[in-house]
């Protein structure tokens, strides 16, 4: 399959603002996704996940690497051509009250995409905007409603619509369900599975839920520090995770059975994500992992794995060990 | 019994006085929490779980003109409708309170260690001296390391996660025996979430407080609550021990919440489950079942009349749904 977005050795770096010093907030990262592909990005605040998205769709400088979108390096293109072509990407904030404008109506802020795209004419841009409403499940009559009137999965499901007025190929949705209620997540979670289904579209998932990440992608990267430190399809790195950090993720998400979570009690990681300013050296993960060795602390740990499941750490720890975190390794840091 | 609970709260109701006419955040609510127990409040954005905790101790926004009925005690004492210069007196010293953002709650120009002292200087009359040594043990305590740097130090310097941290000394440095906590790990990553809940358990554990925990994770429900409390539309609809509760489910809001939670066997691409419907907006009282609109299994009568929240037989569980109740008479 060709994926529709190909990403390759991107690296993304900014001027820190306190001390002038460069941080790599995205390093060395290659990501695929095919059409109609949900795939999973994973990781603490501050791992460079938002900053990878943002610099897929343009909203970041790349100092390094590709962005290929179905098939056109968008590295060759520059001014207009640049802004027609990374159109076919759009982004989700998480956010629905602040990516909206609150002094357009829902029709009006859908028209201005129309016109933007120059894909339908004037005189379809109703119709297509009842169609569009529809496709993400609200009714005709919102196109006169307000942002303020309307509940946050409405207002998601508002920007979803405008995303899909220009017609994209990928969608980039960053933590798209966080601010919402529970009851209403699943709703919303939907409606990108039925995205992905119906037209193809290719999804990028960033999120720190691991849980919605698992069940809505196929495949999962998890991001620590600016790297892809393991990734695989979902049943792989959610099962079968091989990379310390990635258990340690996983084993921090409460459990929601009481009679799990009373016998688990709180797997803590120690400390928190280092500065990106200055990395550990060695392997970035050194400085809180529960398994570390002496050549962690200097080497670069190579990437290794097979069938797609790949992960970045000098060892292969067998099944056994990597369980003892999930028993509730407390570290103190 | 009663005076082993750290609060007491019965027949609580909370209006909101606005230009479009009164609204009901909390309607007509009771509950207790012991020393030592961890009650939940879960519930969806408007549910009243934060409003009815926060209005009768005097912390809601500036200019909302708040109208409490009913019973709110902390440690025996009324504090329902208590003037606000005897309320401050009451917080920090009877309750600890913990917020979703640290930053709203802790002074951005005032150190981190002064900032604490005050609170231990104020509510147990402790001198500078003294304080200031409480301030960095009890920094110590909410594991922060090197607690005499951390003294010197401005909250804008610290991470989301040392904030926190910051912000439960803070809270317990009155020595409360009741802490609220509203969302106190909503902000923060799991892995941070983790290390602050299992703080929030040992604290308690040390010094035998009652916590009120607000949240809308299940997850954080299972993991660290005695008891929990179901909100809907300003209600408790349903009520006991948690292990009752998230296993057997039976009011069909709280099944549906719980059903919402991704299982392990989930497969990857299948559809999510959720509830039908929107969640209630705030409005007056009305006198009918607010679920009814959203719920599978309604019958006439919740259409009419506001199911009143009853007790299983032989279970810790209350429930406020006909429904629930004649199921569970079915299957003991």
């Amino acid at each position: 399959m060709t994926p529709v977005l190909n990403v390759s050795n991107l690296t993304t770096r900014f001027k820190s603002r306190e001390r002038n010093k460069w941080i790599t907030a995205v390093d060395d990262v290659s990501i695929q996704i095919g059409a109609g592909e949900i795939v999973g990005l994973v990781g603490e605040s501050g791992c460079g996940k938002s900053s990878l998205g943002r610099t897929i769709v343009g909203l970041e400088r790349q100092q390094q690497g590709h962005v290929v979108l179905d098939g056109t390096d968008l590295a060759s293109l520059s001014g207009r051509a640049l802004r027609e072509r990374r159109r076919a990407i759009q982004y989700i904030f998480q956010d629905p009250y602040a990516s909206l404008s609150e002094w357009q109506t829902v029709g009006e802020t859908l028209t201005e995409s129309f016109v933007i795209a120059q894909k339908v004419s004037p005189d379809q841009y109703d119709a297509r905007a009842t169609r569009l409403l529809d496709q993400v499940g609200l009714p005709t009559q919102m196109k006169d409603r307000f942002p303020r009137e309307l509940s946050g999965g409405q207002r998601q499901r508002v920007a979803i619509a405008r995303a899909l007025a220009v017609e994209p190929s990928v969608l980039i949705c960053d933590e798209p369900v966080s601010a919402l209620d529970l009851s209403i997540r699943a709703q919303v979670m939907n409606l990108f599975l039925d995205l992905r289904r119906d037209l193809g579209l290719g999804i990028l998932f960033i999120a720190h839920d691991l849980a919605l990440v698992r069940q809505a992608a196929t495949r999962v990267n998890v991001m620590y520090l600016g790297r892809i430190v393991e990734e695989g399809t979902s049943e792989q790195v959610h099962r079968h995770a091989r990379h310390p950090y990635t258990r340690a993720l996983l084993a921090s998400v409460p459990q929601a059975d009481p009679r799990i979570a009373a016998r688990k009690g709180f797997v803590t990681l120690a400390g928190e994500i280092p500065s990106p300013v200055n990395p550990p050296s060695g392997c970035r993960f050194h400085t809180r992992c529960p398994l570390v060795q002496d050549i962690c602390t200097r080497v670069p740990p190579p990437v290794q794995g097979e069938g797609g499941h790949r992960f970045a750490c000098h060892f292969r720890f067998a099944d056994e060990v990597l369980d003892q975190i999930h028993q509730g390794y407390v570290h103190a840091g | 019994m009663t005076t082993q609970n750290v609060v007491e709260v019965s027949d609580l109701s909370v209006d909101l006085l606005t230009k479009g006419g009164a609204l009901r955040p909390v309607d007509r609510v009771s509950f207790a929490v012991g020393r030592g127990e961890t009650l939940a409040v879960v519930g969806e954005s408007g549910s009243g779980k934060t409003v009815m905790n926060f209005a009768p101790l005097g912390l809601m926004p500036v200019g909302v003109a708040v109208q409490i009925s009913g019973s709110f005690r902390i440690g025996g004492v009324e504090i329902a409708g208590m003037a606000e210069n005897r309320l401050r007196h009451i917080r920090g010293r009877s309750v600890g309170v913990i917020f979703q953002d640290p930053m709203s709650a802790l002074n951005p120009l005032r150190r981190i260690g002064r900032q604490i002292a005050e609170v231990a200087e104020r509510q147990r009359g402790l001198t500078t001296m003294q304080a200031e040594r409480q301030a960095e043990d009890l920094l110590a305590l909410v594991g922060m390391s090197d607690p005499a740097q951390r003294m010197k130090q401005y909250p804008h310097e610290l991470s989301g996660g040392l904030r926190q941290r910051a912000m439960i000394a803070s809270a317990i440095a009155g020595e409360p025996p009741l802490l609220i906590a509203d969302e106190p790990t909503t902000a923060l990553d799991v892995t941070i979430q983790a290390q602050i809940l299992a703080l929030l358990q040992s604290l308690q554990k040390k010094l035998n407080m009652g916590i009120v925990l607000i949240t809308h994770d299940m997850g954080v429900v299972a993991s660290m609550a005695h008891r929990v409390a179901v909100m809907y539309a300003g209600r408790i609809v349903e009520f006991g021990d948690v292990a009752d509760v998230l296993v057997t489910p039976r009011h069909p809001y709280t099944l549906g919440l719980v059903n919402a939670i991704p299982r392990e066997e989930d497969l990857s691409g299948s559809p999510f489950r959720g509830i039908p419907g929107l969640p209630p907006t705030m409005g007056a009282p009305v006198e009918a079942c607010a679920f009814a609109p959203r719920c599978d299994v309604v019958m006439p009568v919740c259409r009419t009349r506001r199911p009143p929240l009853q007790a299983l037989p032989q279970s810790s569980v209350l429930v406020a749904c006909p429904v629930g109740i004649a199921q569970a008479g079915q299957r003991p």
